[in-house]
This record gives structure tokens, sequence and C-alpha cells, in this order.
């Protein structure tokens, strides 16, 4: 047995996980550091909250080591589990207490506390104290449950896609609050799958697909590695034969050709390029009917390296 | 843990609709039961014979038939049998209140010299209400000595013989009230868990507590001691609509009541887990709670004596936890009973504990 010595924040090395036939974890290894936040991206069913709930001690793996803080979470999962704040995916409340009584009754399971009314007024939700949880907005109800998260003044914080479900406002003010929080020097850990929250907020980011993980690095990084700098979208009136298609290619790459007569194009970063694309559109007869031109995103990276779309 | 607890009482007592099923409904039928409840004073029933038939018996008895609390029933006369003979058998079983045997005689009746004479009127009760056996005994003797004739009056003493049976003082609501209390009790401690559980797991609260420090048997104990405590009230309320509004008498302990009955909690509440762990969703919850409940109400013998029951289930009935509960909870409110006397029941009890805790420790699942 590897006696595992690190401040990491967390660090886990070979993490598999099976329920009956179906892997869920493959193999997976990764480490975050302390204070940063760290993001788990992929598609539903990638395996990201499997392995946070292994991380939380919820879950036993079959194999593989997981530390947090410096512990072992299969030895001392108790101690792991009084310096670390969890928000569960999808997981409620008790619907016959006040929002103060249910940070009170949840500080009162941990040696360390932080008093209720300052947790909310953390949160912006101090008027709501003696509400339900049933009657706040989705926005509210989420950033109730990250309060939650911190009722033991945690060093490290586990969120499982907190902005499912939110309008484009409530998303960005939890942003707001997973930086605040981030501020204050707590590690954050957080699963999502959406690209834009993956590059406000994360420092660095695990992109996992089919249980296994596909790569780890920052968000600046995984988009330069990709070598292009432009996507261009096409769409135009009748398909490319195979000639039109070839013609293209000079310092252009043909992504994807799905859906009838649209077409995704990546391009590296030369003003040239789009100006020799467009003169290759207009020599082949192809009657163009759309043309977008975006910069690469996360959302291209992810593509690239799972072959898929981010699956909603 | 006191947090826990106090917390949990408070999400009881806000789930109004759950309470008012959970105290109220049994509550109604102790209202019901206490409503029908005929031993009350006020509504006795009594049997005139009149052996006599001559003007002066026919004044006492429109006279008796004037009296509000007493509701005069003529005897049934079956050829064949004595309509006295077979009016004293009732009163001796408790099927009726009060006897009255006007004899032959009467009309002309002379003072006897010393004692009872022939012609004496007699009053037949039975011991069990006793404040009412006073007052009716004084009536009849009032009415009896008024239909003599004023000049030539017989003594008192002489009119009327009073015959009083002893029959034991087994009042149907005082077995009924324990009934409720063990009804109230079941049905609340095993639907209540059940549904808040499944509700609990379904919302991924139980999954919420996991992954904070809190030790799995806090988590029981602050369900239990909670439960405990609203079982505590509920016998407190049962009791006192029982004993206060409707006159039921607890002979025995009302201490070892509370003790049996929270012992008899645990039990359901241990089945309430159980049921808990197989029930995908709150409704389904709510459904089994029932299903396990309801027959053993019936069975266990909450209101209807199970020895009529026929084949084996006199004999299944004994198995069931509610079963020893009530007659524990019996001797000690009808028969008086200490608590060590009802050990049998409180053993089996005991196992019930056990049994059923073993049992829901191996099938409880949080997620």
């Amino acid at each position: 047995m590897k006696e595992i010595v690190t401040d990491q924040a967390v660090r886990v090395e070979g993490l598999v996980k099976q329920f009956d036939s179906l892997t869920a974890v493959d193999g997976v290894s990764f480490s975050v550091e302390r204070g940063e936040i760290f993001g788990i991206l992929g598609p539903n069913g990638a395996g990201k909250t499997t392995t946070l709930e292994i991380i939380e001690g919820l879950l036993k793996p079959n194999q593989g080591s997981v530390s947090v803080l410096g512990l072992d979470v299969l030895k001392s999962p108790n101690n792991v589990k009084a310096r670390i704040g969890v928000q569960l995916q999808s997981s409620a409340y008790h619907d016959y207490l006040t929002l103060r009584e249910i940070l009170t009754l949840l500080g009162s399971f941990y040696p360390k506390r932080v008093a209720p009314d300052k947790l909310l007024e953390q949160v912006g939700l101090s008027d709501k104290a003696n509400s339900r949880v049933n009657q706040l907005s989705g926005g509210q109800k989420q950033r109730f449950t990250v309060a939650a998260s911190l009722v033991n003044d945690p060093e490290l914080v586990i969120l499982d896609e907190p902005t499912t479900g939110l309008d484009p406002q409530a998303r960005r003010n939890l942003w707001a609050l997973v930086q605040e929080i981030h501020q204050r020097g707590v590690t954050v850990v957080m699963t999502t799958h959406y690209m834009e929250e993956a590059e406000a907020l994360c420092q660095r980011l695990a992109i996992m697909d089919h249980g296994r993980l596909v790569t780890v690095d920052t968000p600046r990084n995984l988009i330069n590695k990709l070598d292009a700098a432009y996507t261009v979208k096409l769409m135009v009136a009748n398909p490319l034969t195979e000639a039109q298609v070839a013609s293209l290619n000079g310092g252009v790459e043909v992504v994807q050709a799905a859906e009838g007569n649209a077409y995704l194009l990546r391009m590296k970063n030369s003003p040239k390029a789009l100006g020799t694309l467009l003169e290759e559109i207009n020599r082949s007869d192809i009657s163009l009917e759309h043309l977008e031109v975006t910069p690469v995103t996360l959302e291209d990276v992810f593509l690239e390296l799972t072959g898929n779309e981010l699956r909603d | 843990m006191l947090i826990l607890v106090i917390s949990n009482l408070k999400m009881l007592a806000r789930n109004r609709q759950a309470t008012f099923w959970a105290i109220f409904f049994p509550l109604l039928l102790v209202v019901a039961f206490g409503l029908f409840d005929i031993n009350g004073i006020g509504s006795g029933n009594m049997t005139v014979v009149d052996l006599d038939g001559g003007p002066r018996a026919k004044l006492l008895l429109q006279a008796l038939e004037q009296v509000e609390i007493l509701e005069l029933e003529l005897p049934e006369s079956k050829s064949g049998e004595d309509p006295e003979f077979e009016a004293i058998r009732k009163v001796s079983e408790g099927d009726l209140d009060y006897l009255v045997v006007i004899p032959q005689g009467f009309e002309d009746a002379e003072p006897a010299a010393e004692g009872q004479g022939p012609t004496t009127v007699r009053l037949v009760y039975d011991s069990r209400d006793q404040q009412r056996n006073q007052l009716v005994d004084a009536l009849v003797r009032g009415l009896v000595s008024d239909t003599q004739p004023l000049d030539n009056p017989l003594p008192t003493s002489q009119i009327v013989a009073t015959q009083i049976f002893e029959v034991p003082d087994v009042d149907y609501f005082d077995e009924v009230l324990m009934g409720l209390i063990g009804l109230g009790i079941m049905t609340n401690s095993i639907i209540s868990i059940a549904v808040r559980v499944s509700t609990f797991r379904n919302q991924s609260i139980l999954k919420r507590l996991l992954v904070t420090p809190l030790p799995i048997w806090k988590y029981f104990a602050g369900e239990i001691i909670a439960h405990l405590v609203l079982a505590a009230i509920q016998v407190a309320i049962f009791l006192a609509v029982g004993i206060f509004a409707f006159g039921a008498s607890v002979h025995g302990n009302v201490g070892w009541i509370f003790v049996i009955a929270l012992l008899g909690t645990v039990v359901f509440l241990n089945i309430g887990f159980i049921l808990s762990a197989w029930a995908r969703s709150p409704a389904a919850a709510s459904g089994m709670g029932n299903a396990v409940a309801l027959p053993m109400m019936f069975f266990a013998g909450a209101f209807f004596s199970t020895t009529t029951l026929p084949w084996v289930l006199p004999q299944a009935a004994l198995v069931l936890p509610l079963t020893p509960m009530l007659e524990a909870l019996r001797d000690v409110a009808i028969d008086s009973a200490p608590l060590w006397e009802t050990w049998p029941q409180l053993g089996a009890l005991g196992i019930w504990v056990a049994v059923t805790a073993f049992i829901a420790s191996r099938v409880f699942r949080f997620g």
C-alpha cells in the first residue's frame, strides 16, 4: 500500500467504479491543487458524478485510491467529510424547515460551523432566512445549496452541476458566487456540461467521456492544442461534391459534414486563410446560404477530443 | 443531537396534513365510540314485569315511563318462559340495567308486620354504574310510595327491596380506548416513518446527510426519539379526551400505559423503516403502511374480540406485535395490573423490537 503524502486538495489514482455490468469510471487519475477552481467537463453519463461521489466518500471505488486534503478517503471518510463541503446534484432540502433551520441542522453535524445568518448573507438570501426551500426560485435554491455546502467553513467545496437548469442571469450570479468562494482561498471542484461556464470559471479542466479521463489542462492550453483559431460554419444549397470539399482544403480542415448541407471547418490563425476560403467558394460555384466565423471555443475542443457534441 | 430531534419535531409539527391524520383521525374514532357509549347517566334501560296488573301497578308503570333517564322496555312474552326469570338473567349478564317486578297483590297491599312482605316491589340491577344506581333506586322508591294510599302508607323500607348483581365493571369504551391508542400509535408510526424516509430518499436528503460526518446511528436515533415524543403526546391526548370528555376510566397506573405504548412505538417505527426500504415513492410507502396497519388493527383485536375469528386466525393474531401491546395496555388500564405482571407481553414486544431492528438494519438503503 503506497502512502499518499500530499498537500493537494484532491488526488485520485486509477479510479475504477463498476455498477453491475456498467463501468461508470474507468481508470481515472488526476489531482487538484489547493486554491484552484477545477472543472470536470463531460456529457451526461461520462462518469463525472460517480467520480465526485467517490471523492466525497459516498461510493467506494472497485479499484484505485483517493486522497482529499492529504487524507485517505477510504480510511478516514469522516475526517474528510468534516473538512469538505458538498453540493449534490438535484439534492433537495427538508420541506418543513426554514432556510435558517436547515443550516443550523446541517451545521450541528460538524465540529466547526459558520453562523447560518452569515452564510445566507454571503449568498444574498438574508431576507429569505425564514422562508422554506420550496418558496425559492431556481436560482435562489441553487445559491442556497451552495450556502449549505459552506456550513462547516470547508477547505474544499465540491459542486455537482451547480448551474444546470438555471436561466442565464441566475447562472451568472452563481458564477460570481463561486468566484467569491474561490477568492477566500477555498478550493472548488465542480462539474458542468456548459462549455462557457468551464471557460469562465475554471483554472484547469478535466474532460471526461465514457468513464475515461480524456485530458486535463487549462482552458487556454486546451484551445491552443487544437492548432486552429477559427471555426467556419458553412450552409450551402446543395451538398458539396468530394471534389468541392477537396478544393476547400488549403489550410482548412473539414471537421464535420453533419446534418445535410451544413459544414464545419476549422482554420489556423491567418487572415489570408479566410480570404482564400472565400475565393475558393466563389470559384467552385458553391451557392452559399450562410457563413459563420467564430473563434475556437472549448466546444470545439470537446468535439475534437471526444468526437461527440456535448450531449445535453 | 438535540438540534436533530428538535428539527425532526418541527418538521412533524409543520406537516399539518400528516399530523391531522396521525392524531385527529383516531381521535375522531374516540369521539365516535365515545358518543355511542350508552353507559353514561341518562340512558339506562329498564324492564317492568307487572304480575299484578291492577290500577295502582298501571300508575307506577306510567310514572316510570315519565322518567327521562330510563328507557322502559316491556318484557318479551315468549311462550313457556317466565318473563321475570328471563329478565333477571339479562340483568345478571349485564344486558339489562334495571328490572322492576310488581308483585301480585300490589293493589291492596297491607303493611306487613315486620320486614319484607310478599307484596314488596323488587328492584334488580347490576353493580356497574353506582351513580346512576343510587339515582334510580331513590326514584323507584319515591314513585312506589307515591302510589300508596295516603291514609295507609307502607314504610318505604317495606315497599321496595333491592337486589344487586355483581357484574364486573368492564366498560366496552374503556377497552376500545386502549385499542384506539394502539391503532393511533401503530398507523402513525409505521406510515410517518415510511413516508418520511422514502420522501427524504427520493429528494436525496438522505444522501445529503451522508456527505456530512453525522454518524448514521444518530440519524436513526433522531427519528426514533422525535416519533416517541409524538407518540407520547398522542397517548396523552387520547387518554385526556377519553377520560375527560367521555368518562372512560383507567384503573391502572397511567405511567405504565406510556411505557407500554412507547415500547410498541419502537416496533412500529422499525416496521416503518423496513417498509421504506421497499417503497419506491412516498405514495407507495403510505399505501404499504396502511396495508400493514389496517389488517393488524382488526386481527389484533383493537375493537373486537378475536376469539370469534375463523380457522387459525385467532392464533395468527397472537403473533402480531399489536396483540401483546393491546393486551398489556388493557391489563394495566382495566385490570390495574402492575407493569411487571405484563412481562409476557413486554417480552413479546421486546422480541419484536429486536427482530424488526435487525431486519431494518439489513434492508435499509440510503440511495
